[in-house]
């Protein structure tokens, strides 16, 4: 058992020796999130905000490092240096700011929408008063139908007076398709990517506001941020951004920085 | 005759239950001690007291001199540990219900103390453990485990394992209470051979005749003390005392 | 993805999960034996701290566990204990099924009949070698049963630490699930847990078949 500890303990210092000579930068991720993050057919990490990482660290000598976490307590395990951001199609919240953390500009502008099945006889968001609608649990389109300046009061006219919630995404559209829910409140990048699995599904002009994608640091990493707001910026220039966007699908009209 | 064992002026309280008062015995080398009396009477209470698997309140407990627990103002005060574990050393104690241990087959319940407390040599165990299975008439079932054999078996491969420590006296806590009658016989067959080797023995028994026959010296105890003791042929066949009349009339009612 | 990439990739995680499960049994179980003999003690004060200790690791969700022995340390003292996540994945699941474990010792131990222990005792027997030599091997075989419920819900339990993102095959598993709209992973994992459990309920079983000689 000494020895075990022993053991333990040396394997600690080797890591964390090794972990601070080389220049890395740890990118903390949603594996779970397509297509800004997530596993690809090769069982890799790929997507937009992961190839953008890439190429930003590229330009500033860094080694990327991916760090897939649980979204939940993306912003403990980032107090806890695992990682050195939060970078996964994260939504930029004032509280987060209030917090003390360190955000970049937005890069991404996301909407949420309301994706639905041809014959739900939804077209407008008043047709959602007595239907059955889904959200993902924990994402910002959540929060939104939970916040009274939000769409509290949307929310109110759903069957049974609030969304019903669901694990991921995922399973919104499989239940979606199979009639479970009669329309799922989403990003609109992922009804995007629903709409293009599965047939029949439309997702509603109506939108119900906007949001903004950005980077979280520690507090602190001011500089660190700079840097990579300005590699971005370069990506921007060289039409990485766009050429990456469209590679994972992404519509034109998100990418936010490309009239900046 | 030397004093082999000495209890004096015992106390024993249960809370506030007094179960041993002001009581006193003494074992000399040799002799077969029988105790009898109702149950509650205390009897049980005084053997357990004595092989210290219950401390008394107050009173000496002496074998051969050696001290295990000595009076002091009243209080008994126990020797250290080491002193009372070499006290140990010199007595066995035989349970009602034989306490062997299952997981052990009948030659490991005998031989293991001899050699993890007494650190002696395994052949000489073996050899010793052996002899006494035999003994017992158990030759054949040293490979047996406790489960397998008759309540009777049991008791005597207790016997054989209380022995193998080479006690100087053996206590028998109603050795034959929780047996069938018709194994009784050979309980007591074995403690009356061991009577005539002059194996010293203080024996708790509601077997009247036994006792009778078998011991050199009968208390009968009654509420915590001793009521009349004297020889077996006298308190059992001629009691005086009103109380050992009527213990020893209930029982041959039964 | 094809299917055997979910599985050579879910396998990676394999070893963390094989990793977390016999890491935890090798602490768990002498610690519970521990806790159970303090909680037993005499000393008051000791058995209410034990008390306690069961009682709260029994009574909160092992996930908030995990996230309290991972994250506690940094927001507490300041101390970084989160990196090689391994290390707070098994103690805070040790201490957890300690907990259990140890319940599951007391009942064994208090199951024994005094006889036994008198026996010992009279024969000269120390307390140490009388519970190590008479008391232990036969409450192990009363309490085997029991243990193996908990060893089988272990195995299904160390999916528990994608609470701390640490990656084993169920993280990994469910990963794929996500990013490849599949529920695939899903019933991979379930075999790979099904296959697990199968191996570990064998080995029990041997090892109960080797304790049944006697009653």
């Amino acid at each position: 058992m000494k020895k075990l500890l022993a053991l333990a303990l040396a394997l600690c210092l080797v890591l964390g020796a090794a972990a601070a000579l080389a220049d890395e930068f740890k990118m903390g991720i949603d594996a779970e999130y397509p297509p800004f993050s997530y596993l690809d057919d090769d069982g890799n990490y790929a997507g937009f905000d992961v190839e953008m990482c890439k190429a930003a660290c590229d330009i500033l000598g860094l080694d990327q490092v991916i760090v897939p976490i649980n979204w939940d307590t993306k912003l403990i395990s980032l107090d806890n240096k695992e990682h050195d951001c939060v970078w996964s199609g994260m939504t930029i919240l004032d509280t987060m700011k209030e917090a003390g953390y360190v955000l970049s500009f937005p890069y991404y502008d996301n909407t949420q929408v309301v994706l639905t099945k041809e014959g739900n006889g939804i077209s407008t968001l008043e047709d959602l008063a007595g239907k059955r609608v889904a959200v993902q649990l924990g994402t910002s389109g959540e929060a939104l139908l939970a916040d009274p300046e939000g769409q509290l009061e949307l929310a109110k006219t759903f069957e049974g007076g609030e969304p019903v919630t669901m694990e991921n995404f995922n399973i919104c559209g499989t239940e979606l398709d199979a009639g479970g829910v009669d329309a799922v409140v989403i990003d609109l990048p992922v009804a995007q990517n629903l709409a293009g699995r599965f047939n029949g599904f439309v997702i509603l002009e109506d939108n119900l506001g906007s949001e903004q994608y950005g980077i979280c640091f520690r507090n602190g990493d001011d500089e660190l941020c700079q840097k990579f707001e300005e590699a971005i910026m370069q990506l921007v220039e060289d039409g990485t951004y766009l050429s990456l966007a469209q590679k994972y699908g992404l519509d034109e009209n998100v990418l936010c920085l490309l009239n900046k | 005759m030397s004093k082999l064992l000495e209890i004096n002026h015992c106390r024993k309280q249960f809370g506030s239950t007094e179960v041993l008062t002001d009581l006193s015995i003494s074992v000399e080398e040799g002799q077969v001690l029988s105790i009898i009396g109702p149950s509650g009477s205390g009897k049980s209470t005084l053997l357990r007291c004595a092989t210290l698997l219950e401390t008394m309140d107050g009173g000496d407990l002496i074998y051969l001199g050696n001290y295990a627990a000595k009076d002091v103002n009243g209080k008994a005060v126990y020797a250290p540990q080491p002193e009372l574990q070499r006290i140990r050393g010199m007595f066995g104690l035989v349970f009602q219900n034989f306490n062997l241990f299952p997981h052990y087959s009948v030659l490991k319940n005998v031989m293991e103390a001899p050699m993890l407390v007494q650190k002696r040599q395994e052949k000489e165990v073996r050899e010793e453990a052996l002899a006494l299975l035999e003994q017992m008439g158990l030759s054949d079932k040293a490979d047996a485990y406790p489960y397998q054999l008759s309540g009777g078996q049991q008791q005597r491969v207790s016997i054989a394992r209380a022995l193998a420590m080479n006690p100087k006296i053996l206590f028998f806590d109603e050795p034959t209470s929780a047996l069938d009658p018709e194994l009784t016989g050979e309980i007591l067959k074995v403690i009356r051979k061991l009577a005539e080797k002059k194996m010293t023995m203080v024996i708790v028994t509601h077997e009247m005749s036994f006792a009778r026959d078998v011991s050199d010296w009968v208390v009968f105890m009654n509420g915590g003390v001793i009521v009349e003791q004297g020889d077996p042929r006298d308190v059992i066949d001629n009691p005086t005392h009103e109380r050992t009349i009527q213990f020893l009339r209930r029982l041959q009612e039964k | 993805m094809t299917i055997l990439t979910m599985i050579t990739k879910m396998s990676e995680g394999l070893g963390r999960t094989c990793a977390i499960f016999f890491l935890t049994l090798l602490f768990a179980l002498p610690l519970g034996l521990i806790v159970s003999l303090l909680r037993m003690s005499k000393n008051k004060v000791v058995s209410s701290i034990m008390k306690v200790y069961i009682s709260v690791l029994r009574g909160t969700p092992l996930m908030l566990q995990l996230l309290a022995v991972t994250y506690g340390p940094y927001y507490l003292f300041g101390i970084n204990v989160s990196r090689e996540k391994l290390i707070p994945v098994v103690i805070a699941f040790s201490l957890n099924y300690a907990a259990y474990f140890a319940e599951i010792y007391r009942g064994g131990i208090e199951s024994m009949s005094q006889g036994q222990y008198e026996a010992a005792e009279v024969l000269g027997y120390t307390k140490f070698q009388c519970f190590m030599r008479i008391i232990l091997p036969q409450v192990i075989k009363r309490i085997l049963p029991a243990v193996t419920n908990e060893i089988v819900t272990l195995v299904k339990d160390t999916s528990m630490a994608f609470t701390v993102a640490y990656q084993e095959m169920f993280t990994i598993g469910k990963q794929i699930a996500n990013s490849q709209t599949s529920f695939m992973p899903f019933v991979i994992a379930g075999v790979f847990y099904f296959l697990f459990n199968a191996i570990v309920g064998w080995v029990m079983g041997r090892f109960e078949k080797k304790l049944s000689y006697y009653r």
